[in-house]
């Protein structure tokens, strides 16, 4: 069941996954794990808590390095990368975090500012300040660009996030959980985002969330993490005729 | 425990080599450091003033009620500032940051790190040591020695109030007897030797923040770790360092 996801993907992949194991402290979280992603798709990731959904992100950006197996991001094995490499690559690729991550002494606009300033020399300081008010504006937060991320509810954090991470124009965005710790109205809004994102940007996406109904919304595929290993993976439609029970309980909306 | 005490003298050593080499290539984030000027510096210099004033006072209080047994009250300038500008200055300042400045670096650093916000540094494919590590290194290395010479200016005049008081002295006569036997050699050597006291606060605090993985209780460790052990190393420091300048400057080793 595993190696599933390798169907198909080997040329236009945006990213790929090769026998992926990955432990900490001697317990194994990913237990040889493969699919890929194609470029313009979105892939959500389901599974119980604690079987490496958000590890599984980690490793696609670098910021864990798989025990054994390959990750290659846009055919570059993300292990063999040196730090300027992975910056290379980072480059292409923005991080929702679960928590947002904003950094709490900086505002809005220099959460935003801060990879365009460092990554983008040819922007003027006018340029860049449009930018970031542009990216604010598409999350709806265009008047909160002076304020503080502890000024913030849940949502907007979320929704600023968003922003950070779209701010380079990635090519690929990862998204840990997007809707948790809100309501059901709130994780709503930042779905119907992502949404936009994909069907305006065809930015290739991960998102690993517990929302079945916001998966399904959103996800092109779905991988199915169950004890360390792929438990299946592929389009929902196909995923839902197969006769599993333990599968049926992630991915059933009741 | 000798091993894991040796293990981290050497991860620490380690961690500031690292930071003493990078500090030399770019980029500089030279508006972080500025920041972090102002935030280690500029907001310290009150309490550092507060305290040497203080201690001006008390000190003057004491040397006075031992030298009048010896009808030397006239000394008491000249011994206030050998005093202070050897090793009352640089050792108290040097404590004070440790407090100060050590908890407020380890305890951000550490929050950051359970936030995920060093993570999404790093996402951003900005390099969080040389963003978050090296700014204050270098931050807490050029402060150090501009805080104490707030610290013995505060405690001369402490002392000048203090005995002022008592004596009616003028301040002209305190700063000539104050300054009739103090060379350029007591003065600039031990302030400079502060530069070494803010390169341990900013490297010990930094490491304990930096490197911690343990959630909220890894922010109250790093917090009483960087207070704790930059002080040890202050003190350990200041005897390798006093020896030292005993050894460049022998006339001043009395």
């Amino acid at each position: 069941m595993s190696d599933n996801g390798n169907r198909g993907g080997q040329h236009h992949a945006a990213i790929e996954f090769e026998r992926v194991d990955k432990g900490f402290n001697g317990r194994k979280v990913l237990d040889k794990v493969s699919f890929s992603v194609a470029r313009g798709e979105v892939l959500c990731i389901l599974g119980r808590s604690g079987t490496g959904k958000s590890v599984t992100l980690k490793l696609m950006i670098g910021l864990h390095k798989a025990d054994a197996g390959k990750v290659l991001v846009g055919g570059e094995d993300m292990a063999a990368l040196n730090e300027d490499g992975l910056v290379k690559v980072r480059r292409s690729m923005g991080f929702l975090f679960q928590s947002a991550a904003l950094l709490d002494s900086f505002s809005l606009n220099q959460n935003l500012a801060m990879p365009l300033h460092r990554l983008d020399r040819t922007k003027s300081p006018d340029e860049i300040e449009r930018v970031v008010d542009e990216t604010l504006r598409q999350v709806g937060l265009e008047k909160d660009g002076e304020k503080m991320p502890a000024a913030l509810s849940g949502g907007m954090q979320k929704r600023a996030g968003l922003a950070r991470a779209l701010v380079l124009k990635p090519e690929i965005l990862l998204v840990d959980e997007p809707s948790s710790g809100l309501d059901r109205i709130t994780a709503g809004e930042i779905d119907d985002l992502l949404v936009k994102v994909k069907t305006e940007r065809h930015t290739t996406m991960v998102i690993v969330t517990h929302d079945v109904h916001g998966a399904r919304k959103i996800g092109d595929k779905f991988a199915v993490l169950d004890q360390s290993r792929l438990l299946a993976f592929g389009p929902p439609e196909e995923l839902d005729g197969m006769q599993d029970s333990r599968l049926q309980q992630f991915i059933s909306e009741h | 425990m000798f091993k894991s005490a040796f293990e981290i003298v050497g991860r620490v050593t380690s961690f500031g080599a690292r930071a003493l080499r990078d500090a030399w290539f770019p980029p500089f984030e030279g508006e972080y450091l500025l920041r972090q000027f102002y935030e280690i510096g500029v907001s310290s210099v009150l309490l550092v003033v507060a305290a040497g004033f203080a201690l001006g006072v008390v000190m003057t209080l004491h040397t006075r009620s031992t030298l009048v047994q010896f009808g030397a009250t006239a000394a008491i300038p000249a011994f206030q500032s050998l005093a202070f500008f050897n090793e009352i200055g640089p050792l108290v300042t040097g404590l004070l940051m440790a407090g100060r400045v050590g908890a407020s670096i380890g305890a951000q650093l550490a929050n950051m790190r359970a936030t995920e916000q060093i993570d999404a540094i790093e996402t951003l494919s900005v390099n969080s040591f040389k963003l978050l590590v090296v700014t204050r290194v270098i931050a807490c290395s050029i402060m150090l020695p501009l805080l104490t010479a707030f610290m013995d200016v505060a405690g001369i005049l402490g002392g000048f109030l203090s005995e002022h008081l008592v004596s009616h002295l003028s301040w002209t006569l305190y700063l000539q007897r104050a300054f009739s036997s103090v060379a350029l050699a007591d003065f600039v050597p031990p302030t400079l030797k502060t530069a070494v006291f803010g390169f341990l606060i900013g490297t010990i605090s930094c490491f304990f923040g930096y490197t911690t993985n343990e959630g909220s209780d890894g922010v109250r460790k790093a917090a009483t770790n960087s207070v704790v052990i930059s002080s040890l190393a202050i003190i350990l420091a200041d005897v390798i360092l006093v020896k030292c300048i005993f050894f460049f400057f022998p006339d001043r080793a009395i």
